[in-house]
């Protein structure tokens, strides 16, 4: 691949959720309303955000398989002080989501791509380039969030709005897998159709090492 | 009769099926049939002998420290892991450039751990079956239920690669609109 990458590939050009498909989980399980893709988003861009620049510490010399374990171990533990706050700032929707708050904390950006990608950066580009990634998943769950709520529900935010159609199995997994693939189609034709097409057929967890 | 009830309880409480754990795993997994065997066995012994951890870690941790399950099953598959590692080593040195990436894969990622809460919530509220022996075969049907699910999606890979797919579709998107179509068909069934 001879293009250079971008600082803002992680929002547009190398989706997060859309092209990477890392961190699907969440979206397709809890984020059926806005306020737990909120929850979701404050969970993710948290620790995902203080886990890859306290690993970026780790020294490059030790295996791979070590080097994974500390990273997963971090964040594991950047998640005890964000579940807490979380605790406050959202007490009805943390039980709702329940596990998912917790593999947020060991999703593939962490223990897969901060090795393969970030750490082969300059601190300073990697903590741009990671921001983009993390929006990059924030924007995706909130669009998908809202587009679900208003299909499921027929409210946003839980305010009622007056629509004509209700799907209620747009809140259920099925539904979320739905709308997740019908929303990386339209991502694919966008990139198509503006010049960066994205036709790969990997996933992040692929771009693990050899070492 | 037996069989298909069992199939049934397969299907109704898969992971990946029934709350997407470790899909992208699973995209992974289905490109190819090695790939899928070698990955499937690789989650199954991590949530069989995982699950095995979370129950001691289960029995020994107070109520007041539940933040702290996320760290101590995360160094538990992290042993785990550096185990596996050994074992496949001393076992076949030759094919361990090969093997390895199935545990690097394999280890932290939503079909493990995912199965290791799933599994200590299910399990812990049943006076009956709070037992290792339980928890371990909650872990292997978890790791089972992988591969059914990876199978599904393996009989309909090429033709959800294929030409006849529209290009922004093909691959990821049209493979994420099949699992919720069996999904769907999956919950009918609960």
């Amino acid at each position: 691949m001879s293009k250079k990458n971008s600082v803002f590939d992680g929002l547009l050009g190398d989706n997060t959720v859309l092209s990477s498909l890392m961190v699907i989980s969440p979206i397709i399980v809890c984020g059926d309303t806005v306020m737990n893709g909120i929850a979701l988003v404050y969970a993710f861009s948290v620790i995902t955000f203080l886990s890859v620049l306290i690993g970026s510490f780790v020294p490059k010399k030790l295996p791979y398989a070590v080097k994974i374990i500390i990273y997963a171990l971090i964040s594991s533990a950047v998640f005890i002080p964000t579940k807490m706050a979380a605790e406050e700032f959202f007490p009805d929707i943390i039980p709702r989501i329940g596990v998912y708050f917790m593999l947020v904390a060991v999703n593939s950006l962490i223990t897969v791509r901060a090795e393969a990608f970030f750490y082969r950066m300059k601190r300073g580009r990697m903590i741009i380039s990671l921001f983009f990634y993390i929006l990059g998943f924030d924007v995706v769950m909130l669009t998908i969030s809202l587009i679900r709520e208003i299909l499921a529900y027929s409210t946003v935010c839980g305010r009622v709005m007056d629509a004509d159609i209700l799907i209620s199995g747009m809140a259920m997994p099925f539904g979320g897998f739905i709308i997740l693939g019908v929303m990386c189609g339209i991502y694919r034709k966008f990139l198509s159709v503006f010049g960066s097409d994205d036709t790969r057929g990997d996933g992040g967890d692929e771009n693990v090492s050899d070492s | 009769m037996f069989l298909i009830a069992e199939l049934v309880v397969l299907l109704t409480t898969n992971l990946i099926l029934s709350q997407a754990l470790g899909t992208s795993t699973l995209f992974i997994a289905a490109g190819s049939r090695k790939n899928l065997l070698w990955i499937a066995i690789t989650i199954t012994v991590f949530t069989t002998v995982g699950s095995a951890a979370t129950y001691f870690i289960e029995l020994l941790l107070p109520d007041q420290y539940n933040d702290f399950r996320l760290l101590l099953y995360t160094a538990a598959v992290g042993i785990l892991y550096v185990l596996l590692l050994t074992v496949l080593y001393f076992a076949d040195r030759a094919g361990f450039g090969t093997t390895r990436k199935y545990v690097h894969l394999s280890a932290f990622n939503c079909a493990v751990m995912g199965t290791l809460f799933s599994v200590s919530d299910r399990l812990s509220l049943h006076p009956t079956l709070n037992t290792m022996g339980s928890f371990m075969i909650a872990g292997a049907e978890a790791g089972t239920g992988f591969i059914l699910a990876a199978f599904i999606l393996t009989a309909a890979y090429r033709r959800l690669n294929s030409v006849s797919v529209p290009a922004s579709f093909r691959g990821f998107p049209a493979m994420l609109v099949y699992l919720g179509i069996i999904s769907m068909a999956v919950y009918a069934l609960t």
